[in-house]
């Protein structure tokens, strides 16, 4: 997993993907592609049902692309399984297994040997403050701490990019700006390379590196922005001018692509 | 509190039964019946009381190879629905044997494993576990494909191994699914017990009854049918305080309201 910066951790080229829709062929991705380099915060920013997760899907290695190809780790992985950590839109704890356990069985199908993971899986909870809850079973979290654990689990394993699923897209406005204050200062730290999927505009400029807004179906790249924010990002960076000059930028794609878009 | 709320679940079948046993015990008084042909209550408690030796020595007898039959049946049928999911094209292959099976009337199967076996243990072992086996296997067998899709989807996304899955979530999310199985069978398993001692035995509650019925015994005979229902109880109890420790996540917070029966 040692990659120097900037080195390309994903690359997507040129994916296409149909489905067939009562019978005709549907075209969901034409020739997406992207990349994501070493430490970097990338999102893919689109309007709903624009085939987001189905990339996430062919990167994943749980659907084939009809064209293109799917790079991890400067290797050509198409259809290749287990190379990403995923954080899904539900947080997708196993019910019968405590935080603690959620964490650590994770990492051990990433293959780290067991007594690893539990002491990687309990320093992290206390390091999130979360130890109080490590022997609970998720039912007892509420719906935020549960996508902490959910997040600490993705970014615990060891593996090349993480790719994360409008991982906050079920949570209220106000837990969702705390979860994003949160994300933001515990992915400073650590700096993980990051595909990042939301449709929320004000989330993809608070967090990323760079964006790209993707048209409504069928899905291509309409622009790549870079976002010119310093880092350590402050929380109150939409109260930036450029913030909203890049905001109307968007909406502005976005609207020309689909009338009823946003 | 928890005493008040079992209490308030416990009188009203407690005062229909004893309702029932007033009734009875009256027209028996009265001389509406005869009592070589429905014995009274209180005669009924009489020969438990004055046959209780005999008795209890019969029902541990029975007892013993209910829970044999059951554990036999528990055993092959997890084995059975394991086997069957992991491996589709067999399952289709053999489900209507297995259905063929369950429809073999146990009253020609009996004898025919007396037949084959002789009259030890073993073909009443062998039909106790024909009985019980089928509603675990079957049970089980729907658990195993029903876990939740976005756990399942969660890891896929990872690139968890057939194995993971099946430990991980597929089992687990089995468990309420065999407990269900469980359940059935055990109330089965008595009965099927009473009539393998029918068929061919010297001791247990079946045996008791059908000698006691060929000398008129009435009495007796009602006597034996109490303990087959209290034994049907107590196993059922048994399995359904398992399943309580079993699927410990399952928190009262999150059932209440879910209709459970107990």
């Amino acid at each position: 997993m040692k990659t120097e910066a900037g080195e390309v951790q994903l690359e997507v080229t040129g994916i296409t993907k149909r489905y067939r829709r009562e019978g005709k062929p549907h075209l969901v991705l034409d020739g997406v592609s992207l990349k994501v380099r070493q430490g970097e915060f990338v999102t893919l920013l689109g309007p709903s049902g624009s085939g987001k997760s189905t990339l996430f899907r062919i990167i994943g290695g749980v659907e084939l692309p009809d064209e293109g190809e799917v790079a991890i780790g400067g290797r050509i992985a198409t259809g290749e399984r287990g190379l990403i950590s995923y954080m899904p839109q539900q947080a997708s704890l196993f019910p019968w297994m405590t935080v603690r356990r959620n964490i650590s069985s994770a990492l051990e199908i990433a293959g780290v040997p067991r007594r690893e993971a539990q002491a990687s899986a309990d320093l992290w909870l206390g390091r999130i403050g979360l130890s109080d809850v490590a022997g609970e079973y998720p039912d007892a979290l509420s719906g935020g701490m549960q996508q902490r654990v959910s997040f600490l689990r993705a970014l615990l394993m060891p593996r090349g990019v993480m790719c994360l699923d409008e991982p906050f897209a079920a949570l209220d406005a106000l837990t969702r700006a705390e979860m994003q204050r949160w994300l933001l200062q515990l992915w400073e730290a650590e700096r993980r390379s990051v595909l990042f999927v939301t449709h929320s505009i004000e989330e993809a400029l608070t967090l990323s590196d760079r964006i790209y807004v993707l048209s409504s179906p069928p899905a291509r790249v309409l622009r790549e922005i870079a976002v010119p924010f310093a880092r350590p990002r402050r929380g109150d960076v939409w109260k930036d001018p450029v913030f909203a000059e890049l905001k109307q930028e968007i909406m502005d794609l976005l609207g020309r692509g689909n009338p009823h878009a946003v | 509190m928890a005493g008040k709320r079992a209490w308030e679940k416990i009188w009203p079948p407690a005062s229909a039964i004893l309702a029932v046993l007033l009734v009875w015990e009256a027209a028996c008084r009265l001389g509406m019946a005869d009592p070589w042909v429905l014995p009274a209550p209180s005669a009924i408690a009489g020969k438990l009381i004055e046959d209780a030796d005999l008795i209890v020595r019969h029902v541990l007898a029975t007892l013993g190879l209910a829970a044999g039959g059951v554990g036999l049946g528990l055993a092959c049928g997890v084995a059975v629905a394991v086997i069957l999911h992991l491996m589709p094209a067999f399952r289709a292959a053999v489900t209507p044997i297995l259905l063929a099976s369950q429809n073999v009337p146990i009253v020609a199967l009996g004898p025919l494993l007396m037949i084959w076996f002789g009259f030890g243990l073993t073909p009443k072992l062998i039909l106790l576990t024909l009985v019980c086996f089928f509603p675990i296997a079957w049970s089980m067998l729907t658990g195993l494909g029903q876990s939740e899709p976005h756990l399942r989807e969660y890891l896929a996304m990872i690139g968890a191994s057939r194995r993971d899955i099946l430990l991980k979530l597929e089992l687990p999310a089995s468990l309420p699914y065999l407990f269900a199985g469980l359940k059935i069978s055990v109330t089965y398993s008595v009965l099927a017990a009473m009539f393998a001692e029918w068929l061919g035995a010297s001791r247990g509650i079946g045996y008791y009854l059908f000698i006691r019925f060929k000398g008129f015994d009435i009495t007796s005979v009602f006597a034996a049918v109490i303990c087959i229902i209290a034994l049907c109880f107590l196993l059922y109890s048994l399995a359904a305080a398992l399943e309580k420790r079993v699927i410990y996540w399952r928190r009262p917070s999150r059932r209440a309201g879910a209709g459970e029966l107990k």
